[in-house]
């Protein structure tokens, strides 16, 4: 399979194995990308990749895809089911369309792009690396952040970054309501020419402005006195 | 004291002196409390509440020293390639590096590799010191995702995705801001020094259909090559049983409320889930309605100390036991010694249950160098080994005793209940009525 740039893979009539074999391999065999077809909003697909590889997903897809990855890079050409990304530790995924539940959960490294909304928890346990919302967000996005950034162009539904730890959170729109334990501050000199910088590269409009948001700590270690966030928090 | 002089004492049956305390605790503390081990509950029905009834002349008992008695057991035998065996029934329960010192991890893995079964990472993710000391590692796989990565994945034995635990069902860890060094926090991915509270549900599934599709990924990320187990405490264990039925697992895991913990809120200690011989009873009866008895092992914990409990777990219908708690009291936990450091926490030994704090005297449940120092890894190892030892001993001599030259062959009608309660749970007849009405309603 050595030599050849892009394989097509038609996902028809194969198992979720054999996909998955199929693009192990080609990323051993030193294959470039990996057209995959028949996406059929098919749940794992092109997962545990941990070699080099660009995955072109011709349409939409479930549960996980490119989950548990190292630099893999991918984009798909339609929208993703619950969990994309799931702990990247390296690489990118682009969703040109919507991304349900979860998108990036707990990555380590790497970058998550939707182009359209995110549903629900986008972000969610964030330990590194950046998940993009073009659109907007559901409720408990950014929820237990570790670290890492996570941009939306849009509005965010409730509880935004809810007992963050670290991390960055920059949000374009409207916040129904920001999560227990977040904070908003200034920006330090360059970080939003950062932020646009990097929406320009994806092709995703970007709003106006930004407003930067962390955790002000209040939930790092108990405090009585703040028995109003830990109500919620604990 | 004379029955003369004997005073009942003065306080309230309800106001008694342990609710004064704990009110005027969390009156300073302005939080629940929080403390290690398990439950303080005296009056849960356990184990003891069962009795074998070995062999006489309706059936022959199996020689102590000289006849076999097997004690091995598979998990994912004829699904994954690579199935886990244990040379006994007994696995050792999560519990991280974190909860732990890593001395403490050292010695479980020396000693589980010595006895051929395995032990567990626990929460925080693994660490190199604990895969090379086991030879059989099973690693946890938690809503918090700490520490997770696919290479660690691959490198495991077994995963269990866990999905509760029992001495505190429905919610998420804890690890209190002094147990956070720089190590435990760097594999967490949080900042030293916080106290962590772990989420209580995974990010990325919710229900039936989603955990299939997550056995599915993980599965396909270790290559159809290990077993997956899901762990749960125990609480609505039939449904619990026919979700992991329908999630195609290996093994199900159920934690007691009398499980272990390096720190749960008491309350939820003391007043959630259900015991573990109840629960033993239930998850048995499910797997049975889901006709997968054969198929899926089940696994389970809580209070388990003995060969006895163990034993009666097995004939019950466990498949293998958890042993947590008990490993690390062979360890060294509640030993008396540096009592004046059990003085200073304002417990004592046998008495202690401050895992929570950090401050383990014994060197156990801390990240304080000073203190970690305090286990001798050879020496704790070498403890592990014996007690693991001498309950396999006892869970042979009840089989043998029993006329069963295996293990697993132990069932409920080598036993018998003591009291009606743990009857009517298990389904194991009364003593004395050999499983039916009294003889005198025949006349």
């Amino acid at each position: 399979m050595a030599n050849i740039e892009t394989l097509t893979l038609n996902c028809e009539d194969k198992s979720t194995k054999e996909i998955n074999s199929i693009i192990r391999n080609a990323a051993v065999d030193g294959v470039e990308q990996v057209e995959i077809l028949n996406t059929q909003a098919r749940h794992n697909i092109g997962v545990g990749i941990l070699k080099p590889i660009h995955l072109i997903y011709r349409g939409h897809v479930g549960y996980y895809t490119v989950g548990l990855c190292d630099g893999v890079t991918a984009e798909i050409h339609g929208s993703a089911g619950w969990g994309v990304g799931d702990n990247l530790m390296s690489g990118e995924v682009v969703i040109e369309g919507n991304a349900a539940t979860s998108a990036g959960p707990s990555i380590r490294g790497g970058r998550i792009v939707v182009k359209g909304n995110g549903g629900p928890r986008c972000g969610v346990s964030l330990k590194s690396g950046e998940v993009i919302i073009g659109g907007n967000a559901g409720y408990m996005s950014g929820f237990m952040m570790q670290n890492g950034r996570l941009i939306i162009c849009g509005d965010s539904a409730k509880g935004l970054g809810d007992s963050m730890y670290q991390g960055q959170i920059w949000l374009g729109g409207i916040p129904e309501e920001l999560g227990s334990g977040v904070t908003q501050v200034d920006p330090e000199a360059g970080e939003l020419d950062e932020v646009f910088a990097v929406l320009e590269k994806y092709k995703i409009s970007a709003p106006k402005s930004f407003k930067k948001l962390q955790s002000d700590k209040s939930l790092w270690n108990f405090n009585k006195h703040d028995f109003a966030a830990w109500k919620d928090a604990l | 004291m004379s029955s003369s002089s004997y005073r009942p004492p003065a306080y309230s049956g309800v106001w008694h002196p342990d609710a004064i305390e704990e009110i005027q605790e969390k009156a300073e503390l302005g939080r629940y409390q929080i403390r290690g081990q398990a439950t303080k509950r005296h009056n849960l029905p356990s184990f003891d509440d069962l009795v074998f009834t070995p062999a006489g002349l309706s059936r022959m008992p199996l020689e102590g020293y000289r006849e076999r008695c097997d004690t091995a057991v598979t998990i994912g035998k004829g699904k994954v390639s690579r199935p886990l065996v244990l040379d006994r029934p007994i696995m050792i329960a999560g519990m991280s590096f974190g909860a732990l010192s890593v001395n403490a991890k050292r010695a479980l893995g020396i000693a589980a590799s010595r006895c051929g079964i395995s032990t567990c990472t626990g929460e925080g993710g693994m660490h190199p010191e604990e895969r090379e000391h086991s030879t059989k590692l099973v690693m946890q796989y938690l809503p918090s995702r700490y520490g997770m990565n696919p290479y660690d994945l691959q490198k495991a034995d077994m995963l269990e995705i866990g999905a509760g635990q029992g001495a505190k069902p429905g919610t998420g860890g804890v690890l209190l801001g002094l147990k956070m060094s720089d190590e435990v926090a760097k594999m967490r991915d949080l900042p030293p020094g916080v106290d962590q509270r772990s989420s209580c549900r995974h990010p990325d599934w919710m229900g039936a259909d989603d955990l299939y599709m997550k056995l599915e990924q993980l599965r396909e990320v270790t290559n159809y090559e290990i077993p997956i187990s899901i762990k749960v405490g125990a609480s609505r264990i039939a449904n619990d049983v026919r979700i992991a039925c329908k999630a195609d697992v290996d093994a199900i895991v159920f934690d007691g409320m009398e499980g272990g913990t390096a720190a749960s809120p008491s309350i939820q200690l003391d007043h959630a889930g259900i015991p573990t011989v109840a629960a033993i009873a239930e998850a048995v009866e499910a797997l049975h309605d889901m006709g997968k008895q054969d198929e899926i092992k089940l696994i389970v914990g809580g209070g388990i100390k003995n060969g006895a409990d163990a034993a009666k777990a097995i004939a019950l219908g466990a498949d293998v036991v958890y042993l947590g708690t008990a490993p690390m009291i062979a360890l060294n936990c509640h030993a008396p010694i540096y009592v004046e450091d059990y003085e200073r926490l304002g417990t004592t030994p046998y008495e202690c249950q401050h895992c929570h704090t950090g401050l383990c005297p014994v060197g156990i449940t801390t990240q304080l160098p000073k203190l970690m120092e305090r286990l001798d890894v050879e020496e704790a190892a070498d403890r592990v080994t014996n007690y693991i030892n001498a309950i396999t001993m006892e869970i042979q001599l009840f089989a043998r005793s029993c006329g069963k030259n295996k293990v697993a062959d132990l069932d409920p009608n080598d036993m018998r209940s003591l009291t009606n309660d743990v009857a009517m749970m298990t389904g194991i007849p009364m003593v004395g009525l050999n499983g039916k009405k009294p003889w005198w309603t025949k006349f």
